[in-house]
């Protein structure tokens, strides 16, 4: 007795311990919404997110809302993550509350990964999402990078009226099959027929479980009657099982291959992003000094900036990390905001510049200055603390005729801490 | 109770009061056995196959129909192994792969479906019941480990693709997507985001299995029959290593407890 008990213990044990034991049952559920998660050197010098624009705000069960916009693969990508090589372009929010209808990157389908992305270059996107489960989501377009993770770009809530049992999404397949709904094709089906099976491995379990189970078989094989225990009956039924399911099996395959002769495998392939002219960046900003004040939460920077237009430009708008720092006093900037844009990602004080009309061949330095609490509150001063401790932004000028010009600005920066006051003004 | 069953009784040495304890104490051990053989398939599973089974569309026939019966053999082995070694029960495979099955079910429903709102349709697992149930009949009759492991193992590597296919082969319908040929399963895929899984993140087909085209299904079938036999013979060995560690006390009180004295307990 002692004995057994002992073996069933240490079985057990024996093999939790084999299996490392414990650990979680459920799979891990990724939430979304780490946007203020992402270290700042990601946020603010790997993906930056710009003509953004959501076609709706609010719609019905059914209905369907697109995303468009453009991201630039920054030139200044940090060390710290993987180039982009490998990138997937998608939205979402908490889970399949939304369905996709169509994703595109610059024209082609994304469904797949895409090979070869460019820093310095613009992607354009555009992703049509269809509403599934009523509720105010926050739905995020993304790119993810293999290796260094998920970038995500502006956060916008949308809100889906109706009821979830109204969703549906039906096909087509090209053999003339007609799905009726996507959620619930075939699962019956699958159900009913891990039932069949489930109900006959649980009479080969009764088969045994309802005689005399475990002291009484554990000592009859220590007095060595174990032919006791498989009886020629036994044999029989676990013989006919043998068949039984050989010939589930048979037959199931047969009809399967039956009832679907044209079966094609998953996607397995990438493509290659189809390479647009490099922009060209027509006034160049060369960052001399960029300043953090701490207690200030103001972002403070010098560069000379180089205008190659024949035409003066100014300074209209710094973005970085989602963040639209808009110059105010220009009204062709503050014109470029699209009504439907995430009011928190417009800091309330805007972009302060001065004297920032650049004639045509002009190299002047600049003062450009972005203050706002967002810098606490969507957790970007951690560049302080990272190894490189550099900023990076695109910078959005503009002629008298309204025509944009898009530049880079990227360098070094460095904190202004308390009682050390700054040595850097208009 | 069969003639049989107090024949049992009769060479164990218990009989009325004594019968009547050693059943209510099968109850209690089936329960917690239950609890724990499903637990640790499931973990082992989770750990070593990780997320190939929880989507339709990573299901692919390369990794898939491989990995599978790979994994799902070694607690179907070593669960045999500890019930035929004690107790002469065959039943450990198809218990493993039942309560896996059940398990499975409801955390689709639970988390899957209920909390990341995934449709089954993206999330039908895959079962190895057939090739537990094959498991466990030949080694019934065989009554041998080596026989089980290289008959059954084999018939436990085909069955898997081969009944699963009964599910999935609807799955696998052609669609057309945005102008490109898709399997029906990539398009569920596709339509129902998985937020934090990027598409690259699935592992299709690498490797040169793409030249055995049509037949490479089969191909990786026969590959996973290979290795199912070896898995299943190591498998078995652990298992019954692990009845033969002896080093948790009992003491005289539990033997008491069954009626028996402790002297002739351990005889
Ligand atoms: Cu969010």
């Amino acid at each position: 007795m002692k004995k057994l008990i002992k073996r069933l213990l240490v079985a057990c044990l024996g093999l939790s311990a084999v299996l490392g034991g414990g650990g979680d049952l459920l799979p891990a559920m990724v939430e979304a919404h780490g946007e203020r998660a992402t270290e700042p050197y990601i946020r603010t010098r790997t993906v930056h997110w710009y003509d953004m624009t959501w076609s709706k705000d609010s719609i019905a069960v059914n209905d369907t809302y697109t995303i468009k916009g453009k991201f630039r693969l920054f030139s200044d990508w940090p060390d710290a993550a993987a180039r982009p090589e490998l990138l997937y372009v998608s939205a979402y929010g908490p889970g399949a509350v939304l369905t996709r209808v169509e994703s595109r990157l610059n024209g082609l389908p994304a469904q797949q990964s895409f090979r070869g992305g460019e820093l310095g270059r613009d992607y354009e996107f555009e992703i049509t999402m269809k509403g599934r489960v009523p509720g105010r989501w926050h739905v995020h377009t993304i790119v993810q990078v293999e290796g260094a993770g998920a970038i995500v770009g502006p956060g916008k809530w949308i809100e889906v009226t109706g009821s979830a049992s109204d969703y549906k999404q039906s096909l087509e397949t090209m053999t003339g099959n007609k799905i009726d709904d996507l959620q619930t094709y075939k699962v019956a089906d699958a159900q009913r027929y891990h039932l069949f099976l489930g109900a006959f491995a649980l009479a080969w379990l009764l088969w045994w479980l309802r005689r005399p189970l475990i002291i009484p078989r554990w000592l009859a094989i220590q007095k060595g009657r174990s032919d006791l225990l498989v009886r020629p009956i036994d044999d029989k039924v676990a013989a006919a099982m043998v068949g039984v399911m050989l010939l589930i099996t048979v037959v199931g395959y047969h009809n399967a291959t039956q009832a679907y002769p044209y079966t094609v495998p998953l996607r397995g392939g990438w493509t290659k992003i189809p390479t647009q002219p490099l922009p060209e960046e027509k006034v160049r900003v060369d960052l001399t000094h960029a300043e953090y004040d701490v207690p200030g939460r103001s972002l403070r920077m010098r560069a000379n900036i180089t205008n190659t237009l024949d035409k003066p430009v100014r300074i209209g708008e710094f973005m970085t990390a989602e963040l639209r720092f808009i110059n105010k006093a220009l009204p062709a900037a503050v014109a470029n905001v699209t009504p439907g844009y995430p009011q928190e990602l417009l800091p309330g004080q805007g972009l302060k510049v001065d004297n920032d009309l650049l004639a045509p061949g002009e190299t002047r330095s600049v003062y450009i200055e972005a203050t706002d609490a967002v810098w606490e509150v969507e957790r970007l001063v951690s560049f302080l603390s990272d190894v490189d401790s550099r900023i990076g932004g695109l910078v959005f000028f503009w002629d008298e005729k309204g025509e944009r010009y898009v530049s880079e600005l990227h360098g070094p920066i460095v904190p202004v801490i308390k009682g050390h006051g700054t040595h850097m003004s208009m | 109770m069969t003639e049989n069953d107090r024949e049992v009784l009769r060479v164990a040495g218990l009989s009325g009061d004594t019968a009547r304890w050693s059943r209510t104490f099968d109850y209690l051990i089936i329960v917690v056995a239950a609890f724990l053989v499903l637990a640790v398939t499931y973990i082992n599973f989770l750990l070593l196959a990780g997320d190939w089974d929880f989507f339709t569309d990573f299901k692919d026939r390369q990794y898939w129909v491989v990995i599978y019966p790979i994994v799902q053999i070694m607690m179907a082995a070593a669960f045999q192994a500890v019930f035929w070694t004690l107790f002469r029960l065959p039943f450990g495979a198809t218990a493993s792969a039942f309560l896996f099955g059940l398990g499975v079910w409801l955390v689709r429903y639970h988390s899957w479906m209920g909390m990341a709102h995934f449709p089954l349709t993206l999330v039908v697992p895959g079962t190895f019941m057939v090739g537990a149930m094959i498991l466990d009949g030949i080694l019934t009759v065989s009554r041998a480990w080596l026989v089980t492991g290289l008959f059954g193992g084999t018939l436990f590597g085909i069955t898997f693709y081969a009944s699963n296919w009964i599910v999935f082969a609807p799955y696998f319908q052609p669609v057309e997507n945005m102008g490109q040929l898709s399997s029906l399963a990539d398009v569920i895929g596709y339509v129902f985001p998985r937020a934090g899984t990027p598409e690259y993140i699935r592992i299709i087909e690498r490797g040169t299995l793409r030249t055995f085209s049509d037949s490479s299904t089969w191909v990786s079938v026969f590959f996973s029959c290979f290795i199912c036999i070896f898995m299943y013979m190591l498998w078995w060995l652990i298992g019954a290593f692990a009845c033969k560690a002896a080093s948790v006390p009992t003491g005289d009180r539990f033997k008491l407890l069954f009626g028996m004295k402790p002297a002739e307990a351990t005889k």
